[in-house]
């Protein structure tokens, strides 16, 4: 009886304990960033090296698939893409089939434009060096019709400066005519991508996708419908190591650590405390 | 019956047959078929928010109204539905609350990036807690397959972070066997039951596909499959 009134209150305590040292170990870490050693991952790597293979003028496009649940993760990837098209002087076509994504589309456009400044000393101007093409409704249907008629699905961009004409589309006039589409999701718009994008106007693909997402891709991956991959903050971390600049995916990364570590001793710890329960029933059933 | 079921039935299966034919017609008509239904789709998407933002706000004002349990939340709905739709009207180029010189950002751009997106990431991070708590208190390893599950579990998520690979160099004289280990796992087992996964939804979307298109699937009509 005892028992099973000091049970609850155990596991009330026991849950507070758990939100403390997540919590801790995830601020602590952050604030102390130290310089971190790992290998990219070949999956990564494969991204890399395809926008590193293009020339300057080619195209990439970048659908924002996720809102600002999803920021801590996928927004460093946005970023990292960002920055590297405008390293190399790719031309990235961002836009987003969801409404909810539009301001973090657009603010990760904005930073990345006047990182290209500060970083580069380039000056990256919209319409020119890039386009911003905001939200258009349809999803699926968007697709079909961005690899039918680009600049029919987006007659404007998000700034309202027609797309017919656009310096920054010149020689689009498709989705068969961009170079490489990625899909940065934290929804399922992966597989439409392949099945509606990417296969139909034969283009590779990349993704960016959360971490619980990632396991998805490896059968795509593995039947070459995505070039490779970049998985949660560790993805965008190993891009940002690649580019050799840094961000917020390598500064998570001692915070992700210590909290996997955590997480692993309480998985470890109440297992331990299970089968020492079970032993100490069985001792004492038997005496 | 015949405006309510049948016709509605007629068009669903020509259409769906249509769309489904013009996939494998490399005809400019076809092409030029698909071009005007997906510019209809998109046309509908637009006006499905009209019809979302319609339900969203009956449903929010039905719960003030009979001050059911947690009505209080529903008046945040349409304050910030309110304040938002407000902004963004008054926040284009040329509106009051736009922005004033380069280097600012106009009133719904502000609200976006500094109530949105906090408020939403700090919901969404709420999700590590509830995880390591429930980890805790079910990830057990009470007979074999829950015992495979735990191991494979812990070598995957200790193999993904930077410090496996610290701890690798030290244990196995400088070789990524836990790294290497987590990607095998992702690599093989979880690659072949996602794949297989994945087949199943595909054959029950087909099949399900089928069913509308023939009119043995009712129930997106309304009133159940009568």
């Amino acid at each position: 009886m005892s028992t099973n009134q000091s049970r609850p209150r155990y596991y009330e305590l026991t849950r507070r304990i758990i939100y403390v040292s997540i919590a801790l170990a995830v601020i602590i870490p952050y604030f102390y960033n130290p310089k971190q050693d790992f290998s990219p991952s070949i999956e990564v790597r494969k991204v890399y090296d395809k926008v590193e293979s293009l020339s300057p003028g080619d195209h990439l496009l970048i659908s924002i698939d996720y809102d600002p649940s999803s920021e801590a993760e996928l927004y460093p990837m946005s970023l990292a893409l960002l920055r590297h098209c405008f390293k190399k002087g790719v031309i990235p076509i961002v836009m987003t089939p969801w409404p909810t994504s539009v301001g973090i589309a657009k603010k990760g456009c904005d930073e990345a434009v006047a990182d290209a400044n500060s970083m580069f000393g380039k000056k990256v101007v919209s319409g020119k060096d890039y386009v911003f093409l905001g939200f258009r409704p349809g999803i699926t249907n968007l697709m079909l019709k961005m690899g039918d008629n680009l600049k029919g699905a987006f007659d404007k961009d998000y700034y309202g400066q027609p797309t017919q004409g656009m310096k920054a589309l010149a020689g689009v006039s498709s989705l068969k005519n961009v170079k490489l589409l990625v899909d940065l999701a934290a929804m399922g718009t992966v597989e439409w991508w392949i099945a509606y994008g990417a296969d139909k106007a034969d283009i590779p693909m990349a993704t960016g996708t959360t971490a619980v997402m990632t396991p998805d891709l490896y059968p795509f991956y593995q039947s070459n419908q995505l070039i490779g991959f970049l998985g949660g903050l560790r993805g965008a971390a190993d891009y940002e190591k690649l580019l050799k600049i840094p961000g917020r995916g390598e500064r998570g990364m001692l915070a992700q650590s210590v909290t996997h570590v955590l997480i692993i001793l309480l998985i470890l710890g109440a297992n331990i405390h299970m089968f020492a329960s079970q032993l100490l029933r069985k001792k004492e059933a038997l005496s | 019956m015949i405006f309510k079921r049948t016709i509605p039935l007629l068009i669903v299966f020509g259409i769906g047959v249509l769309a489904f034919v013009q996939d494998y017609v490399p005809h400019p008509w076809s092409t030029a078929f698909r071009d005007e239904m997906t510019t209809w789709t998109m046309v509908i998407g637009g006006f499905a928010m009209f019809l979302g933002l319609y339900s969203l706000s009956h449903m929010h004002v039905t719960r003030i109204r009979r001050q059911m349990p947690g009505w209080g939340y529903s008046i945040f709905v349409f304050i910030g539905a309110i304040g938002m739709i407000a902004t963004g009207i008054f926040s284009d180029i040329f509106g009051p609350l736009a922005a004033g010189t380069k280097n600012e950002v106009d009133l719904f751009d502000w609200g976006y990036d500094n109530i949105l997106i906090p408020c939403s990431a700090t919901v969404f991070s709420i999700l590590a807690f509830y995880m390591a708590s429930a980890a805790f208190r079910t990830f057990r390893a009470r007979n074999l397959a829950a015992g495979l599950l735990l191991a494979a579990a812990i070598i995957v998520m200790f193999g993904r972070v930077p410090v496996s690979e610290v701890v690798s160099g030290w244990l196995f004289n400088d070789r990524m066997v836990i790294p290497n280990l987590s990607k095998a796992i992702m690599d093989y087992p979880n690659l072949a039951a996602k794949r297989g996964i994945m087949l199943g939804i595909a054959l029950g979307v087909i099949s399900q596909s089928m069913r509308i298109l023939l009119g043995i699937e009712r129930s997106y009509m309304g009133g159940g499959d009568r």
